[in-house]
């Protein structure tokens, strides 16, 4: 006798991403405007350079999903050459689920190291919003268990299974798009949409973790991200 | 033009989120035997007029765990509790102690399915007679038996 167990449902990470893109939509529209409208200055200011730190808000926004994923994650960027920004992000991401037969958590630190390529061409230096297109390559190291697994058996007698848990490594390449605003001297805010691909999704040959840290659910080979950050860039060089 | 790159991204996200996925009620490992007979030097499919089949439980009674006629096979599930399950075929008239040693492993299904045991087919073994040989055709039992799966041949 099967039971037919449909999922018909806007899961978890879904409602995350529509609310976000909604706010991203909104968001992007305006900052769009905002850099389309602003007048190209005649006066040829000095433009600044340094070392963007950003903090991540979105991570924040899921510690109030369910289920609840606790984390944080850093990022910083810099501007080796004209429209190159190598970035390199930090970060931390947990949770802890309870299933009917078992219980799950996974909690681990990631890295991600990439470039950005900005395509938004500004006249006046004194600007310093940018859109950019690059990728990322992501590293994941975690540890994920299951408790309490039970085994219905009708005729044997259930079966309660010793507990599993592996630390693992996952890896992963995303491609990113996304704009920085700069919304008053040094301060930005902006947002980033990312397309990841796992690259070794059987890194756990019992069972493939329901959440790698830094990439979302195991389970699927190719999924998106979202990023909605603030920055602040220490103004080191003058130029 | 952002505003439809959003709604593509946002369709794209729909498709993918909404899933069906089929669990079965338990998630039992059940293995899958075959009546053959040799007919000129050559395994056949044979037909029994009824099967009834118990289960031996250590400190339980035994307990019919199938009962179908006329059948060419039967499907059941292993113990899970030890490295060895038994059962008592009952033939018309006949019987026999089939004995089957396997090791087990835990594997995850899936997300929404939860997990499994993996048995490993080591042997076979019977008693009176009544079987005459055996043969493993697959020794991998999971929890996720297919319709056209077949694990082991009893000659008869």
């Amino acid at each position: 006798m099967l039971k037919l167990k449909r999922m018909m449902y806007i899961s978890g990470s879904f409602s995350k991403a529509v609310f976000v893109l909604l706010f991203l939509a909104v968001q992007g529209k305006v900052s769009a405007q905002e850099v389309s409208e602003q007048e190209v200055s005649e006066q040829d200011t000095l433009r600044t350079f340094g070392p963007r730190i950003g903090i991540d808000l979105v991570p924040f926004f899921y510690y109030f999903t369910e289920p609840k994923i606790i984390g944080a994650e850093l990022s910083v960027d810099f501007e080796i050459y004209k429209n190159l920004y190598p970035v390199f992000e930090l970060g931390y991401s947990s949770t802890s689920v309870s299933e009917e037969t078992f219980d799950y958590e996974s909690a681990g630190n990631y890295a991600r190291a990439g470039i950005d390529y900005n395509l938004l061409k500004l006249k006046d230096r004194s600007e310093h919003h940018i859109m950019t297109v690059g990728f990322r390559y992501g590293i994941s190291v975690f540890k994920h268990s299951s408790e309490n697994i039970l085994i219905y058996s009708d005729y044997w007698g259930d079966y309660i299974s010793e507990p599993h848990e592996n630390s693992l490594r996952g890896h992963w390449i995303e491609l990113v798009g996304g704009i920085k605003v700069e919304v008053v001297s040094n301060l930005y805010m902006g947002w980033l949409l990312r397309y990841k691909f796992l690259l070794n999704q059987n890194m756990d040959p019992v069972m493939i973790p329901a959440h790698i840290p830094g990439y979302g659910n195991g389970v699927d080979t190719s999924t998106f991200g979202f990023s909605y950050s603030i920055f602040y860039m220490i103004p080191l060089i003058k130029k | 033009m952002l505003s439809r790159i959003l709604i593509f991204i946002i369709s794209i996200l729909i498709t993918s989120c909404i899933s069906v996925e089929i669990c079965d009620d338990d998630n039992n490992s059940m293995m899958v035997a075959k009546f053959m007979t040799m007919k000129d030097e050559m395994p056949a499919d044979s037909t029994v007029a009824s099967l009834s089949l118990y289960g031996i439980r250590e400190g339980r009674p035994d307990s019919l765990l199938y009962n179908q006629d006329p059948t060419n096979n039967f499907k059941v599930p292993l113990d899970p509790h030890h490295d060895f399950t038994r059962f008592v075929l009952q033939i018309g008239e006949q019987t026999d102690t089939l004995e089957l040693t396997h090791r087990q492993e835990l594997y995850g299904i899936s997300y929404d399915c939860g997990f499994g045991n993996l048995f490993t087919l080591d042997s076979i073994g019977y008693r009176t007679g009544m079987i005459k040989s055996a043969e493993i055709k697959n020794d991998m039992v999971d929890a996720e038996t297919k319709e056209d799966d077949v694990h082991i041949w009893l000659f008869l």
